[in-house]
């Protein structure tokens, strides 16, 4: 047998706050992710599903790095070395604009300011590598803890994007990059 | 993605990227796709290709964009495919419409099969077929792939299940 090197989603940058490390999805992402998207928990993000729809749902992400050279990062608790959830750039193929996404797999995980620590991380890398002067975030009209954190981000609701699939999101809009005091700049770039 | 490219007589099998879309688009758009998941629209398109590519990623292979090396056109989607829910490893092919008839499926899909037997070592290999989709059974016949059974799939049906000849059978 000729043995050949494994191809790899390669390029995805490591971004480390406090408490997380941001980085590319791997393999082992996948048994954590799936149980998010068989759960109740999935529902504002296009779940529940069965585990075969949501192995596709985890290869996209990767394309959609591939494709767009930004993707969702996977969260991976420092101390623990868990992968707990989602964030980052997302702009798939009938999207309105480009949007910083965010999600936890488990409830356990909430109330920590984990997403949001998440979310900062992920629009300071839009705003200070990817060059984004803009940004927003689609809401699933009832997912209120989204909606919470959208503002403790500094979003303001800016109208409704109806998805075919999703159904009715609101779209927040973020603090424009030279609004913000850190920017995102320093840490990412 | 840093997936290999192959060369056969008349085609090159490339990494999946931005130049799949559109006619992966026209063909999902397509009843040519009725047999592989489709009809789709664009916006599931570009996530279908996405997770093709992101499908190289965990499994170490995929498929590939199949272009006319002397033209550059590119005429359809074969490769090695196992998806969470598939029976076992396949050999896919997916051929755009206009470029029936020459050969290429079966030339790209025997080219695929040798990267999975002499690469990845792989024993055995099946295609899965819709029963109603002449064509493919014609491409899995050319191969030397014999009807064994049937899959039932939790969204795609009754596929046919067509078994390749082993690493000797196929040289």
């Amino acid at each position: 047998m000729i043995t050949a090197p494994r191809p790899q989603l390669t390029g995805v940058p490591v971004l480390e706050t406090e408490r997380l490390r941001l980085r590319a999805p791997a393999p082992d992402d996948f048994g954590p992710f799936a149980a998010y998207c068989a759960s109740e928990r999935s529902r504002f993000t296009g779940g529940p599903n069965e585990r075969s729809l949501a192995w596709r749902s985890f290869c996209s992400i990767t394309g959609h790095w591939v494709q767009r050279g930004y993707a969702f990062f996977v969260l991976e608790e420092r101390a623990s070395g868990r992968a707990i959830g989602m964030a980052g750039p997302w702009f798939p193929e009938g999207w309105p604009e480009p949007e910083i996404g965010w999600q936890l797999w488990n409830l356990a995980d909430e109330g920590r300011g984990l997403a949001r620590e998440a979310a900062e991380a992920a629009r300071g890398f839009a705003y200070g590598v990817l060059g984004w002067q803009t940004a927003i975030s689609l809401i699933a009209e009832g997912n209120n803890r989204s909606v919470a954190l959208a503002r403790k981000l500094g979003c303001r609701p800016d109208g409704i994007f109806a998805h075919a699939q999703l159904g009715n999101c609101e779209i927040w809009r973020h603090p424009a990059p030279d609004t913000l005091s850190d920017g995102g700049m320093e840490a990412y770039a | 993605m840093n997936a290999p490219t192959l060369a056969t007589e008349r085609l090159t099998l490339r990494p999946l990227g931005q130049k799949d879309l559109a006619p992966m688009t026209a063909f999902y758009a397509s009843a040519r796709s009725q047999f592989v998941g489709g009809p789709a629209s664009a916006e599931q398109v570009w996530r279908m290709l996405a997770a093709e590519i992101g499908h190289w990623a965990l499994r170490g292979y995929g498929r590939w964009g199949v272009d006319i090396t002397e033209t550059g056109e590119t005429c359809g989607m074969v490769g090695l495919w196992n998806p969470e829910g598939w029976p076992e490893p396949e050999i896919g092919w997916d051929l755009y419409a206009g470029f029936e008839g020459r050969g290429y499926a079966t030339e790209a899909g025997r080219v695929a099969r040798e990267h999975a037997y002499t690469v990845l070592g792989w024993t055995t290999a099946i295609s899965l077929v819709n029963p109603a989709n002449t064509g493919s059974q014609g491409v899995a016949r050319r191969l030397g792939a014999v009807h064994e059974g049937a899959f039932h799939h939790e969204r795609f049906g009754m596929l046919e299940v067509w078994r390749h000849p082993g690493k000797e059978g196929a040289a």
